[in-house]
């Protein structure tokens, strides 16, 4: 309580400067949990290609992309040395246009033909439901970040490239990937495929053979980099992606990307540290006097010290306590927002929590190190004559 | 103890013996105290030039002098506030000057209450709390601190004032809240500055007649810096002071004999 009257003497600078720390805060939330998401996303990657080679067509758009492979490359696959199965899998993206700025996961279409079934360790499980078969055609399983933007629900229907689909589960959530596709049977995304086509092009592939890429799965001891440059060696046109692949493509750049909205946050954050500074540098100043009397009736140099590092320690937890609830709410709306467009952007960690206040209270403490310590040093003569 | 009685036991027990047999008598002795303030390069301040004073244990002093005479110099190196540039402070019979800044601390704490002009209380705390945070600072619980500073401040007459803060006070009530501060160690000496600066006549008379109270009924020394005639009046002994020393001692006898 004395703390707290000593911190809002000044009422209007005590919020300018708690504002300033809660705006840090808060930049530091909602970009925290921006990388977060995207950190989540990549370890899902990560996970997903962990233990596989990915084989796709050697022509890619974005990475999004490929153009289609046939579904008689499997026996090739599966006859390279080192590879114990492989499964083909058909995917397309939900929308026929690709969203112009997505920070999130794009919504795709996915079918597979059950050949990973006790190799794949990646698996989703359905949440409500049941599971896809090969029978089911115009039925679809959708992912738990879907099944909002498409408005569906188990027993209904959605629509899908302009045709009803029978909803017949939904997947647990894995806040990856998965959340964002539609599973359908091979038959029906082959034909959401094959209508994608360049006009061109489409009229010399068979619907029924196309495969967008294989999973392949590996002997006991083979190493992926090994397999795959042997699977791009034997067989033409093909591209075959390892876990390194993946991490060099796309963790390295998030990493850098991860660092760089750190930065900014820390920057803003550290503004707000500075103003901290000030406060407290202008509160020791307008409190000499009373630091001159405390010390004149008993304070030690360490009492006064403590004194003012906690205001500043103060000031630094109820910014941090400010900026992270007005964080979790524009992160909460967002997502709420992005729900239904199934682009969820940010994903709120215990570790971000407690490390936002904890950087606040902390910046608060170092803050207020420098003017503590002018306060506790002042000559006691000195600060009582203090006009 | 008035100052008459007091010399009368000093010669019957000491007959003016040395400094450390003096101390149970005198609760402060200065000897050759000297304090120079650097302004600039070149510029200078001799507060003090060899200041020489004894303070009875449980009298009233007054030191009075003009402006710059290093009366309040004087009280704050008595007062282990500011250290001199030459002399010795000897506090209950134990040399203080010579203490480094932390036991200085521990002896501000416990042995010495101060007053000031202008009052100088807390203004976010309290009037109990005002008095408590000495008793915090000297070691105390808050919850032991709160009740002796609310038996000090029924002493100064302020129990159904105790929870006010220091605006809702006159300045004479702040002022005895300011002594009950200074009393809330039980420290054998209370030094004021100007204690009753900022009080009309009236006040000012009430607050001494506290003090000359505290003085008798507990025996506390009181050292006090004015400019007051009538506070001067009030009290045992009148100190002058000029130009740095003491001229007159208010006993009739050379300082230090």
């Amino acid at each position: 309580m004395r703390l707290l009257r000593n911190i809002f003497r000044r009422k209007l600078r005590a919020f300018l400067t708690i504002f300033g720390i809660s705006i840090g805060v808060f930049a530091l939330v909602v970009m925290g949990a921006l990388a977060e998401k995207l950190t989540l996303l990549v370890d899902g990657g990560v996970k997903y290609y962990a233990d596989k080679v990915v084989v796709s067509g050697d022509t890619q758009f974005a990475g999004l992309y490929s153009t289609p492979l046939k579904a008689s490359l499997l026996r090739d696959i599966e006859h390279v040395s080192g590879v114990t199965r492989a499964s083909a899998s058909v995917s397309a993206l939900l929308d026929e246009e690709i969203p112009a700025v997505s920070m999130g996961n794009i919504a795709t279409i996915q079918a597979e033909d059950g050949r990973a079934r006790g190799y794949e360790t990646f698996v989703t499980k359905v949440a409500q439901g049941r599971e896809l078969k090969n029978s089911d055609v115009g039925k679809v399983v959708l992912g738990s970040d879907v099944v909002k933007k498409l408005n569906g629900a188990v027993g209904g229907h959605v629509k899908i490239r302009g045709e009803r689909y029978e909803v017949i589960g939904v997947m647990d959530k894995t806040l990856t990937a998965p959340d964002n596709a539609v599973l359908l049977t091979m038959q029906d995304a082959r034909s959401i495929v094959h209508a994608d086509l360049p006009d061109a092009v489409r009229d010399g592939v068979n619907p029924d053979t196309i495969v967008s890429s294989f999973a392949v799965y590996l002997e006991d001891g083979e190493r992926p980099e090994v397999v795959a440059r042997r699977l791009e060696r034997q067989i033409d046109g093909i591209d075959a992606m390892t876990p390194l692949d993946f991490e060099r493509q796309v963790k390295q750049p998030l990493a850098i990307f991860t660092s760089i909205i750190y930065a900014i946050a820390l920057v803003s954050l550290l503004v707000g540290g500075l103003s901290v500074v000030n406060t407290m540098t202008m509160a020791v100043s307008e409190r000499t006097r009373e630091i001159g009397v405390r010390k004149a009736i008993g304070a030690s140099n360490g009492q006064i010290m403590r004194q003012f590092i906690a205001e500043s320690a103060v000031i630094g937890l109820i910014g941090g306590i400010a900026g992270l609830l007005f964080g979790l709410t524009i992160v909460t709306l967002g997502n709420a927002a992005g729900e239904a467009s199934g682009n969820v952007l940010f994903l709120m960690t215990n570790r971000l929590t407690v490390g936002a206040l904890l950087f606040a209270v902390g910046l608060g403490t170092v803050s207020g190190l420098y003017p503590a310590w002018h306060a506790a040093n002042l000559n006691p003569v000195e600060a009582l004559r203090y006009e | 103890m008035s100052s008459e009685r007091a010399d009368a036991v000093v010669e019957t027990l000491y007959g003016g013996a040395a400094d450390e047999a003096a101390g149970a008598a005198y609760i402060i002795q200065v000897r050759e105290l000297v304090k120079r303030y650097q302004l600039g390069r070149d510029n200078f301040v001799d507060a003090l030039r060899g200041a020489t004073l004894d303070i009875r244990r449980g009298e009233m002093a007054a030191i009075m002098g003009p402006s710059g005479s290093g009366k309040s110099t004087l009280m704050h190196i008595a007062g282990c506030l500011d250290i001199a540039d030459g002399g010795e402070v000897w506090l209950n019979g134990r040399r203080v000057d010579t203490l480094p800044a932390r036991q200085l601390v521990n002896v501000r704490r416990r042995e010495i209450g101060f007053i000031f002009q202008g009052f100088n209380l807390i203004p976010t705390l309290s009037a109990e709390a005002n008095v408590a945070l000495a008793a915090e600072y000297a070691g105390h619980s808050r919850g032991a601190a709160l009740e002796r500073a609310r038996e000090l401040l029924g002493l100064v007459g302020l129990s159904d004032r105790m929870r006010h803060a220091p605006s809702e006070l006159s300045g004479g009530q702040q002022q005895r809240v300011a002594i009950a501060r200074a009393l809330v160690n039980d420290p054998g000496i209370v030094m004021g500055d100007e204690p009753t600066g900022d009080l009309d006549t009236a006040t000012s008379a009430e607050v001494v007649e506290m003090m000359r109270t505290v003085n008798r009924e507990r025996g506390t020394t009181f050292l006090i810096v004015t400019h007051n005639p009538e506070v001067a009046e009030a009290c045992d002994r009148v100190i002058r002071m000029r130009d740095g020393v003491v001229i007159d001692d208010g006993d009739g006898t050379p300082p230090g004999a």
